[in-house]
Order: C-alpha cells, then sequence, then structure tokens
C-alpha cells in the first residue's frame, strides 16, 4: 500500500504526537473523519519480523524502550533535593516505537469500576494527597470500553467477574486458553472464598479483525507481538488511519517543541527527524498523545510569550500528580512444573480487594493476577536462604518452570509534589532539556502494597504452594503506568483539560493519554486510555465540523 | 535435501506434536499462517556467536571463567563453563556493558591480588584446586566484584546464544525451558486436566 505523506509546509487538520494506545485510535477516528493527519512518533517503525525473543535487548537494553544512555532523566525524592541523572535504568520507562507502549504491554485489559470515578466525593480528605472525581462518569466512558473491546479486539468472559460494572456488551472473543499459573491461582482463590475470573486480555484467542489467534510464543509484557495478535495500535487502528488514504504516520520523528502565534494558538510541532534535522510540520490543531511522560516534558519545555511556565499551565498542574499503581505479592514454587514461559502472560484475574475499604485502616484497593516472569530477571535474585552461587544456586535456577507469581496491582494516591518537570541542566542526545522526576509514595500507598503481599501469600497457600516469597514493597523510584501529569477536570485552576480534553488554555490544542487520568485506577489503565481516546476523538471530531477549533 | 533453519523445525514438529489439542485444532491454521511468512527467519539468520575473546585477555578469561564455573558449577548437568558464559561476559564487557569494563577489570585485579596475598602457592585463582577455590570465593562473596561476575553467569547462562553463552541451549534446557516460537495447551502439569471455567452462584456469563 502507498503510505500518504504531507510536506511540512502544507498545513494539515491535525498533528497527533505520539503512535500509542491514544495516539493511534485518535489517529484513526479524525481520519476517517476525513481530516488530513500527520502521527509523529519519537521511535522506529518495526515490522512483525522484527520483534525477537531476546529477554536481554528487550528487558534489559532498553531494546524498544526510551534509553537512559540517550534520553536520560533525573530523579529524586523530595522537591528539596538535587534530582540525579538516574543510572541503569530510567525512572519512566515506555515503548520508543510506532505503536508506543500498546506494542510491548501485557495487554491485561480490565475496565475501571464506576467507584474509580467518584472516589474524591467517597474517601476524599485524604492527607498528603489529592483524590477528587473525574470530571466524567463510567456510565459516560463505558460505550468507550465497549468500543475498544469491539474495535480493537479483547478476549475474555463477561458476568464472569461478580464485581465487573455494568457493561452494555460481551467480550467479543471468547477467553485464551488457561495457565497452570491460572489454575492455581482460580483454586487458591476459590478456596478462600474468593472469585477468580478468566482474565480480560488485548490478545486474540480467535481469528479477528485479519489477526490471528495467540500463538502463545509467552513473551507479551516487554516485547512486541511478531505474529500480531497482540491488540497494539502498530497492528489494529495505525494500519487503518493509513488505510483513509489521510494519515501519515512518520516514525523517528521527536517533538520537542509546539509552535505558537502570538494569538495564543498552536501553529504546528517543532521537531528533528531521523538525521536529527529540525523541522517544523504546520497544522491546524495539535492532539499530544505522547504518554505520562512525555506530555507534560513536551509542554514544559513549549514555554513562550504567554506561556511562561509551559504551554496550558496556568494551573500549575502540568506535570504534577505523577502516579503509579503500586502493588504487592509474592512468588511461589510448586510441586510440579508450570512451565510459565509458555502461554499468554495472564489468564487469571480476582478483583475481590478492587474497592478501597476503611475497615483496613488505609485508602487502597486493587487486583491480583497470576503471571510469570523472563528467567534471565529471575536468575538475578534468589528467595532468602537460597545460596546465590555454588549447587544450591544451580538446584534454583533448574527450578524455574517450577514457579509463579502472584501479583497484586494497587492504588496510587495522587499528591501535588509528585511530579514530572524539566531538569535544570540535564540534556539528551539530541539536546533537549531532560525530564526530572520527583516522586514518593504516599503511606497508605505503601500499607496498602504490605496488606496485597499478605493476601498474595494467602492465596498461594491456598493453592498449594511448598514455598512461598512474599513480595518486598521498597520505596517507588519509577514505573511504566505514567498517570495524572495533566488532569482532567472542570475547573482550570485546578486541573489542565476539560473532560472533552481540550486543554483550558490553548483553544487548538487536546490531550490525551495516561497523562489524563485523575486517579490511578488498580493496575492495566491502556483500556481506559484507550476508552478516553476513542472518547477524545469523537468531540474533537464534533468541535471540527462545527468549526470550534 | 536442504534442512529448514532451527526454530522452523521447531514451528513445524509443533504442528506435527501437538495437533491434537482443540485449541489447536480449531485455530492452527490461522497461527501457522501468521507465524510463518513473519518469519522467525530473521532471528534464525542472527550472527553467529562469538567463539573467541575480544576483551578480556586470555589470563583474565581464565579467572573470570574458573569464579563462572563455581558460580555455576558443573557436573551431571551444564554448568557456566559449558555453556560458554565466558564468552558472553567477553562480548558484553567489550559491546552493551562496556562502560562497566574498567571497573570490571580493577575488580578483577584487586580480586586477584587478595588471592596471590592469601595463598602460598603463587599460582592463580583459577589453577587452585575446586575445594581452594570454593573457600576463597566464600571469603569475597560480597564484594561488588563477585556480583558483577555472579550477575553476568546467569546472562550468559540464558541470554540468547547470539551473544556468546548459553551454548547449544545449554542454559535453556538446564532450567527447563525449551526455544520455540509456538506452543499449544496444555502448557504444564496443572492445567492439563483443567475442567472450565464455572461461574459463580447468582452471576450469568455470556459470549457474543
Amino acid at each position: 500500500m502507498d503510505r500518504k505523506t504531507y510536506k511540512t509546509s502544507e498545513t494539515v487538520d491535525f498533528i497527533v504526537v505520539g503512535s500509542g494506545a491514544s495516539g493511534g485510535i485518535i489517529a484513526r477516528e479524525l481520519s476517517r473523519a476525513g481530516h488530513s493527519v500527520v502521527v509523529m512518533e519519537q521511535g522506529p517503525r518495526m515490522r512483525p519480523g522484527d520483534f525477537e525473543h531476546d529477554e536481554l535487548k528487550y528487558r534489559m537494553l532498553s531494546g524498544i524502550t526510551n534509553n537512559p544512555a540517550t534520553n536520560p532523566q533525573s530523579f529524586r525524592k523530595d522537591p528539596n533535593q538535587k534530582a540525579e541523572r538516574a543510572s541503569g535504568s530510567n525512572p519512566l520507562t515506555y515503548a520508543r516505537i510506532v505503536g508506543g507502549s500498546s506494542a510491548h504491554f501485557n495487554a491485561n485489559f480490565w475496565r475501571l469500576h464506576e467507584v474509580d470515578f467518584i472516589e474524591g466525593s467517597k474517601y476524599g480528605g485524604i492527607p498528603g494527597a489529592s483524590l477528587v472525581d473525574w470530571p466524567i462518569t463510567y456510565a459516560e466512558l463505558e460505550p468507550y470500553y465497549t468500543k475498544v473491546e469491539w474495535e480493537v479486539g479483547v478476549s475474555g468472559l463477561a458476568g464472569a467477574n461478580p464485581f465487573e460494572s455494568f457493561r452494555s456488551k460481551p467480550y467479543p472473543m471468547p477467553p485464551l486458553p488457561v495457565k497452570s499459573s491460572g489454575v492455581l491461582f482460580e483454586r487458591g482463590g476459590r478456596k478462600l472464598g474468593l472469585h477468580p475470573f478468566p482474565s480480560p486480555m488485548a490478545i486474540n484467542s480467535v481469528m479477528y479483525k485479519g489477526r490471528p489467534p495467540c500463538a502463545q510464543c509467552g513473551l507479551c509484557g516487554g516485547y512486541g507481538c511478531e505474529v500480531k495478535a497482540k491488540s497494539s495500535s502498530v497492528w489494529t487502528v495505525i494500519p487503518e488511519a493509513e488505510a483513509t488514504g489521510l494519515c501519515e504516520v512518520r516514525p523517528e520523528s521527536y517533538v520537542f517543541r509546539i509552535g505558537m502565534d502570538k494569538g495564543g494558538r498552536a501553529t504546528g510541532v517543532y521537531y528533528y527527524d531521523a538525521d536529527r534535522k529540525e523541522q517544523f510540520q504546520k497544522a491546524k490543531a495539535v492532539v499530544v498523545s505522547a504518554n505520562g511522560s512525555e506530555t507534560p516534558k513536551l509542554l514544559l519545555n513549549s514555554a513562550t510569550s504567554g506561556f511562561e511556565h509551559g504551554l496550558a499551565n496556568s494551573s500549575g498542574a502540568v506535570g504534577r500528580y505523577l502516579m503509579f499503581n503500586k502493588g504487592g505479592g509474592a512468588a511461589a514454587r510448586f510441586e510440579n512444573p508450570l512451565n510459565e514461559y509458555k502461554g499468554a502472560n495472564v489468564t487469571r484475574v480476582i478483583h475481590d480487594f478492587y474497592d478501597s475499604d476503611p475497615k483496613r485502616g488505609f485508602y487502597g484497593g486493587g487486583g491480583f493476577d497470576a503471571r510469570s516472569g523472563g528467567p534471565l530477571t529471575w536468575g538475578q535474585s534468589v528467595p532468602e536462604g537460597t545460596p546465590t552461587w555454588g549447587p544450591g544456586f544451580k538446584e534454583y535456577l533448574e527450578s524455574y518452570t517450577y514457579w509463579m507469581n502472584c501479583s497484586g496491582h494497587g492504588t496510587s494516591l495522587a499528591q501535588e509534589t509528585n511530579r514530572i518537570d524539566i531538569d535544570p541542566e540535564l540534556k539528551d542526545d539530541w539536546g533537549v532539556p531532560a525530564m526530572r522526576v520527583t516522586y514518593k509514595d504516599h503511606p497508605d500507598d505503601v500499607k496498602h502494597a504490605k496488606w496485597q503481599v499478605q493476601r498474595a501469600v494467602e492465596i498461594m497457600d491456598a493453592a498449594g504452594a511448598k514455598q512461598i516469597v512474599p513480595g518486598e514493597v521498597g520505596e517507588a523510584r519509577g514505573g511504566v503506568h505514567l498517570l495524572g501529569t495533566c488532569r482532567m477536570g472542570n475547573d482550570p485552576a485546578t486541573s489542565v483539560i476539560d473532560k472533552h480534553h481540550r486543554t483550558h488554555d490553548v483553544k487548538n490544542l487536546f490531550l490525551c493519554d495516561g497523562s489524563s487520568m485523575v486517579t490511578s485506577g488498580r493496575g492495566q489503565p491502556t483500556l481506559t486510555i484507550e476508552a478516553l481516546a476513542f472518547r477524545a476523538a469523537e468531540h474533537i471530531a464534533k468541535f471540527a465540523r462545527a468549526n470550534e477549533i | 535435501m536442504k534442512q529448514p533453519p532451527s526454530s522452523r523445525r521447531q514451528f513445524l514438529a509443533a504442528i506435527g506434536n501437538l495437533a491434537s489439542a482443540g485449541w489447536v485444532a480449531m485455530n492452527w491454521p490461522q497461527i501457522a499462517a501468521a507465524a510463518e511468512p513473519m518469519g522467525h527467519m530473521g532471528h534464525d539468520m542472527a550472527a553467529a556467536p562469538p567463539a573467541k575473546l575480544k576483551t578480556l585477555s586470555a589470563a583474565e578469561a581464565a579467572e573470570v571463567d574458573a569464579i563462572a564455573n563455581q558460580i555455576v558449577p558443573g557436573g551431571a548437568t551444564p554448568g557456566a563453563r559449558d555453556a560458554h558464559a565466558i564468552y558472553f561476559i567477553d562480548n558484553a564487557l567489550g559491546s552493551f556493558f562496556a562502560a562497566q569494563l574498567p571497573s570490571f577489570r580493577k575488580g578483577l585485579a584487586d580480586f586477584q591480588s587478595a588471592y596471590a596475598a592469601g595463598s602460598s602457592a603463587g599460582a592463580p585463582f583459577s589453577a587452585a584446586p575446586e575445594a581452594q577455590q570454593i573457600a576463597w570465593l566464600h571469603e569475597v562473596d560480597k564484594t561488588p566484584f563477585f556480583m558483577a561476575v555472579r550477575r553476568l553467569t546467569v546472562l550468559g547462562m540464558l541470554a540468547l546464544p547470539q551473544y556468546g553463552g548459553n551454548f547449544e541451549g545449554l542454559g535453556s534446557k538446564l532450567i527447563g525451558v525449551e526455544e520455540r516460537h509456538v506452543w499449544t495447551p496444555p502448557f504444564g502439569y496443572y492445567d492439563r486436566d483443567y475442567a472450565g471455567f464455572v461461574p459463580y452462584p447468582g452471576s450469568k456469563t455470556y459470549s457474543a
């Protein structure tokens, strides 16, 4: 297929910065609505055969993620400290390829619950936190959750999770085959009176929309899917956007500033092309879907006359309220081999502890799942009491296929001091000022994570584990779920975007990605980000039709 | 007849061995159609693994190899030496972990001098009898240098053979992992006889 290309001198209707979970959907919807669209992506475009089963490269050498050597970040726990350049890995990690983090996610795809949108009213007033309601409800987002499940492709079993909020349609595909970890997790959960259910996954279980079912290679989280069974933007909405003949995806195009005119309108984006040559693409409007770290970085680096503290930052909220999804779990060894290296990473989930419960004495809730990890990472540490080298260590290595993880995924409270801003000294390989991350767990997040460890131990014990290793709950020094940094809200004094994803300050600038989220949910945010993207695109297209951009 | 490349052979074997499972029968044509042309051929043509030293001297490598082979000893099953972990370590320190080479070399020099100071034999660590090596490693197994060798040894056992270690997949075999691109249920012991998901009382599952 000949792909549409635009000249930088042409004024396109929309630039979408980022080709991931949100950017891909917005590009498809806007181009299907008849608009000319250029999608800017920092990273390269990989073909299916380019993805490798290489844990060293993908999980340890930043093979497809932002690389600390070329895209450095600094980190500090306290705003009064000097941030230090992170070594080894960056605090905030995301995939830097066409498809963004939807290309390398685990694909565990649960919806938020009704309560997620109203926790400010229900539990607000937590000291040190800014727990507020979303400006939209679950009911408003529900049709778009359904749209993601059917348009992008999600497998699962409707009605199996007794705690799920209402849904208007079942999943379009049945759940994936259960793994041994799922069977044991379900066994333990049921024995405790809990309600494990087949995991909803953005992975095809049958042929769907021209893509095949999962080959069960076992490498989902951190890897691209070479058979296209994983419902990543690069295999789903991006080709559909291009098929309109109106959308160009421009890889290796690193947007570093949004252009502005004297009237306070965005005029396009400045970016470095594949040869690191500066370019400017003109556009009538800009949608930034660059992820919860790159979106605020771009706004802050776009400070200009009239926007001295960064674009769309009259509230001062750009970059603030950074959230991850803190959680705690346990590893467990069983009598017989599970072979967790085979099959999609997650096959069973528990939502019994999803809601926060004041009786626990702290705010926090979450979900649990049964999942696996790669051997290179697994082999680097040993349970307490196991030799770190010698015959005893070798025996431990030989037990790899007998282990599984029971992982808890939970809440992180929004705090004003947890933020991304621009490091005063550090720059990346392109000379672009780098992001500085300031983050300290809220005490309730830590208490909840430790509580989750206890529940995980109980589930694994009830499942019949021969050895259980409770997870350690350490201080968060970064994450992969990058949330809340340009929060949505009705009040321009306290939020960055309105409920339609338009920035309060710049009429033709829209933001949609993890940064839009007001609370953290309980992990697995991509389905929500994609639902928000379908909803945002619908409103943006409506505004364009009404000449209101 | 020319043999197809290894992962393709494995792929075809998977069809033959596992085609009886219901899920496979239902979905196999689509999986096979997708996986075949998308080819793992790119992976099959990966560069040949390094099989000679490029970064460390022979004397340095002998010392590191001796340490690695105590971290994962050989015997009835393969150890670090059998898996050519030293070639991975040498390759890593000359490329993607090159920034660590100066501190690694200094750590090795300190290791050697400390060993020499505590030994009357005058021979390097690698020439010492096994019991003596083990005794000495117990003295130093909390040092950053030992921890670095340990980390690299584990990676050298398990990373893809193209990086120099995991020779002939011996490391993968040690941990019970078969290198294939396609799997079909049952995956492990506990999902063989799974009877299927039973909905909870009061709930009703439904499908498209």
